[in-house]
């Protein structure tokens, strides 16, 4: 049994626009271990909703498609899976929680309708087991008064509430892992730590491998182990969470860094903090083939180089890795 | 619940009110004199007056307009001109054509367009959803008695397989019945089925749209039969509405289906009046087909409550 | 599903004839169509090729041929001829119908969007004329008047008007809530100002759409009244007279009613794809609903 539960390799995910096709991923590799939680974060737009969409195959089929790269899960290759076995899969071993928890629930359908028709349909339980377990999974998740809850459809929770509902539900078949895109995104500050919070328990009751996918670099240093940076469809940059923030080597992981507000840096005898500074111009169109990198333009680092020639992945030890030409250039300027 | 229904309940009372207002004052604008016209043609001066005295047509119109009001409550709908009947008896005698017509379309449309918008959203821009949208189109623009002439001159006259017109009562057997009334129906709902089909594929897709078809794919839920049984009861509230606005298409169409299919109900009747210029008839009719149309869009309103857990009632 | 790509379409503000046919080949076709029957209406008597009105008892209930295109009547009429000039009597029933519908309508929408004390009688009224079935209500109003061209143009008018001033009413209440519409009001600019600058420019484009469905509803209320004998006076080659005199010899001289019934039809399903293309071009929050 390998150490990895998921692997994706080389992914490229495209949609047909009648601007052209748009690489929305283009060319993705990851793994995910075992119990492990990988952050995967970038602007919107970078094609990481994308690459979460693309694991379960959720990628409308009028539009877009998998044009190449593996996806491996549990060794099992499912990019060529047939459409009943990854039904099979879907909400079973592989669930998702999606950023809209207000639209995202059937408005009528109660919530205990919703997690148990899950069950019922992956675990071959009948329907009242199925309800005791959705009353199980909603306890699980802190809902107070869980058997009465059940019966509540979604306009009568709030939007925390629901957020925790679709949780239970994803959870609901104990699921090998769990996809999250941006969980929390839509939530208040503080309901937002309380989710994040209830996740990570589950995840350590459970053992089941989170991908939490966000543009929030402080809830990837809260809750992940691994982070990749996605910028354009593509990997610049992955490490473990503590290397990345100490030592982020890419400069648009840089960039988003230095966009973060901080608390830990000294105000001025004047009392003012360093400015929030934003990454200038913006992300490229993805309708054209980008020959170098893709970050280039934007780049304070960039040379010629880098306008024609993408950078390959350049493993600087301890599971750090770095698509970036300049990378010592990089490394020798301050945070 | 009992609240909100009594609620709609009182709600339609000023809608029926004006309706009332408007019968009311039918017979007051036809020309002449409103007694001569009830007191039928050859009426000598007494009869005139004996009605005039009646109707209490020489006192203010308010209290003329109460009186009657009064008499309709008390199921007194007045006398046709010409049959001598009392309208109520007339409308309860040709009730049951126009209801057993009414209702086999009602059902025939319901069962089939549903299905068919739910397959032309499912294959949304494939050929059968191309087709189904042509066949709504056409239908749409189709006027009933046009297609009612079509599908006799086929159905009953080359191929002599149904009737060509005519209504037997189901106390005669169920295939008289049925058979009476196959061409009738499909003439009468085509443009009806044609709207249902219509929102409901609109509506299919606006749902199939939603995150939570998402997160419904996303559990893996089994099938596509699943998914869109899912979306149907999403879908549901402007299907029904349609469906209750279609009633109205209905009503209208019964005149016409009824004068072409030679089928004794109240919409020949309502011609017939119409065409000897019967008011009493007249007006009780456009009152009971008003009613009809006021409690559809009730039952409808009150099913809103049960579809959809997010109206408050 | 197959709904993103429907956003990804972006309508260009420049207009080109060619640009507007590829994209809304619905308006093009119900155009052509519309614009070749109002050709036959008003050439009618150059493209009749008999008297329309002339008896011919010899020639009665004559199938189609190369005398007569479309057959002849009980009482020897040319079909085609009564057909042609049938197209007429439509044209001239849809066009007034929607014209003066959506006249009435329009005001008495802005009124009642705009007024509230209006509001409350004038949509009670509207709510009692519409429970009402359209064809039962117009010929209700027919037996109040001998029959004519202007009296079944009046009585299929009344019972549209209320469905053109729920449009218009709708919004001009969701203009009303606008912003600049509530800063214009803090701002003491006078009402009919109001109206006439901001809120009627933005009821034209549903009010258009609506017009065109009324028009074609009047020409189908117009031959469902003349065939049932309560429309336009019977000697008037209406459609639907035509139809309604050719039903007792239906059975031995069918084209008497299919052909002047299928004129019928196209003229409808014209005029339908005209407000479908004009609703998809103009209306698109209106579109997506249905």
């Amino acid at each position: 049994m390998s150490a990895n539960i998921l692997e994706v390799r080389d992914l490229q995910t495209q949609f047909n626009t009648l601007d052209g096709v748009v690489r929305a991923v283009d060319g993705v590799s990851f793994d995910l271990a075992r119990g492990e939680t990988l952050g995967i974060v970038g602007e919107s737009g970078c094609g990481k909703s994308v690459t979460a969409l693309s694991i379960l195959r959720l990628i409308p089929p009028e539009t877009g498609r998998i044009a190449a790269g593996s996806i491996k899960f549990e060794g099992e290759e499912l990019t060529t899976l047939g459409e009943e076995e990854m039904k099979r899969l879907r909400g079973h071993r592989i669930s998702m929680i999606f950023q809209e928890p207000m639209t995202s629930l059937n408005p009528v359908l109660t919530v205990g309708t919703q997690i148990a028709e899950n069950v019922v349909r992956h675990m071959g339980v009948p329907w009242r087991a199925a309800r005791e377990r959705a009353c199980e999974m909603l306890d699980l998740v802190r809902i107070a008064d869980a058997r009465r809850r059940l019966d509540e459809y979604p306009h009568q929770l709030s939007g925390g509430m629901r957020q925790r509902v679709m949780i239970a539900m994803a959870l609901s078949c104990d699921p090998q892992v769990l996809i999250a895109d941006e969980p929390t995104t839509a939530l208040d500050v503080t309901i937002q730590a309380q989710i994040l919070q209830l996740m990570l328990e589950l995840k350590e009751k459970t053992g089941t491998a989170i991908v939490l996918i966000t543009h929030d670099l402080g809830v990837v240093a809260e809750t992940t182990e691994r982070v990749v940076v996605m910028y354009a469809g593509r990997k610049v940059e992955e490490a473990p969470v503590e290397a990345l923030f100490t030592e982020p080597l890419h400069p648009y992981t840089r960039g988003l860094m230095r966009a973060i507000p901080r608390l830990d840096i000294e105000a001025d005898a004047a009392g003012t903090r360093p400015r929030l500074q934003e990454i200038p111009g913006l992300v490229p169109r993805l309708t054209q083939p980008i020959p170098g990198c893709a970050f280039a333009p934007r780049c304070g680092f960039a040379t010629g180089r880098c306008a024609v020639e993408s950078p390959p992945l350049l493993d600087v030890g301890a599971g750090h890795t770095v698509a970036c030409w300049e990378v010592d250039r990089v490394r020798a300027s301050a945070l | 619940m009992t609240a909100y229904i009594v609620r709609r309940l009182f709600a339609t009372l000023p809608v029926m009110a004006v309706v009332a207002l408007f019968v009311f004052f039918l017979l007051r604008f036809a020309p002449g004199d409103p007694a001569a016209i009830i007191a039928g043609e050859d009426a000598t001066a007494e009869a005139i007056a004996a009605v005039r005295g009646k109707l209490g047509l020489d006192r203010p119109m308010v209290e003329q307009f109460f009186v009657w009001i009064l008499q309709l409550a008390q199921g007194d709908m007045g006398v046709s001109i010409f049959s001598n009947l009392a309208v109520t008896r007339l409308i309860s005698q040709r009730l049951e054509p126009t209801v057993a017509l009414t209702l086999s379309t009602l059902f025939v449309a319901v069962a089939l367009a549903i299905p068919v918008g739910v397959v032309a959203a499912w294959k949304a821009r494939k050929l059968v959803d191309r087709l189904v949208m042509g066949f709504a189109v056409l239908g749409f623009a189709m006027p009933g008695f046009v297609l009612a002439y079509i599908l006799i001159y086929f159905f009953a006259v080359q191929w002599q397989l149904l009737p060509v017109q005519g209504y037997r009562p189901i106390g005669e057997g169920l295939w008289p019945f049925v058979e009476c009334l196959i061409l009738p129906s499909v003439a009468l709902g085509v443009t009806y089925m044609a709207l249902i089909a219509r929102i409901t594929r609109a509506s299919m897709l606006e749902v199939l749209a939603q995150d939570y078809i998402r997160t419904a794919n996303a559990k893996g839920l089994a099938t596509d039969r699943v998914l869109l049984l899912l979306a149907l009861k999403n879908a549901a509230v402007p299907i029904i509405t349609v469906i209750g606005i279609g009633i109205a298409l209905l009503i209208s169409g019964v005149v016409i289906t009824e004068t072409v299919f030679n089928i004794p109900g109240l919409g020949r009747l309502t011609v017939v009046a119409v065409l000897k210029r019967d008011y009493p008839v007249v007006q009780g009719l456009i009152l009971v087909f008003a009613a009809a149309k006021v409690l559809v869009n009730l039952i409808i309103d009150i099913s809103y409550a049960f579809l959809d857990p997010r109206i408050r009632y | 599903m197959a709904v993103i790509t429907d956003d990804l379409v972006l309508p260009s503000r420049r207009f080109s004839l060619a640009t507007a046919i590829r994209r809304n080949p619905t308006i093009a076709f119900g155009a052509v169509l519309l614009a070749a029957l109002i050709i036959v209406g008003i050439f009618a008597p150059y493209i009749a090729t008999h008297d329309p009105f002339k008896l011919s008892p010899i020639n009665r209930l004559k199938p189609p041929s190369e005398r007569w295109w479309f057959g002849t009547d009980q009482f020897g009429r040319d079909v085609f001829s009564r057909t042609v000039y049938g197209a007429r009597v439509s044209l001239i029933v849809g066009l007034s119908v929607a014209l003066f519908s959506s006249a009435v309508g329009l005001g008495l929408g802005l009124l009642c969007g705009y007024f509230r004390k209006v509001d409350g009688i004038v949509m009670r009224i509207m709510d009692g004329l519409m429970a009402i079935p359209s064809i039962l209500l117009a010929i209700a109003l027919i037996t109040l008047s001998r029959p004519s061209l202007g009296i079944v143009i009046l009585a299929i008018v009344i019972p549209e008007v209320p469905r053109i001033v729920r449009v218009v009413r709708s919004v001009v209440l969701s203009i009303r809530s606008q912003p600049y519409i509530e800063s214009a009001i803090a701002g003491g600019t006078k009402n009919t100002k109001l109206l006439l600058r901001h809120v009627l420019p933005n009821t034209l484009a549903p009010l258009i759409v609506q017009s065109t469905y009324v028009c074609a509803a009047g020409m189908l209320i117009e031959a469902s009244l003349s065939f049932l004998g309560a429309g336009v006076p019977p000697e008037v080659p209406s459609w639907g007279n035509i139809i309604a005199q050719g039903r007792t010899f239906f059975q031995i001289a069918p084209w008497t009613i299919l052909i002047p019934g299928v004129f019928l039809a196209i003229t409808v399903l014209a005029v339908n794809l005209l407000g479908d293309g004009l609703r998809d071009r103009l209306d698109p929050r209106l579109a997506r609903r249905l």
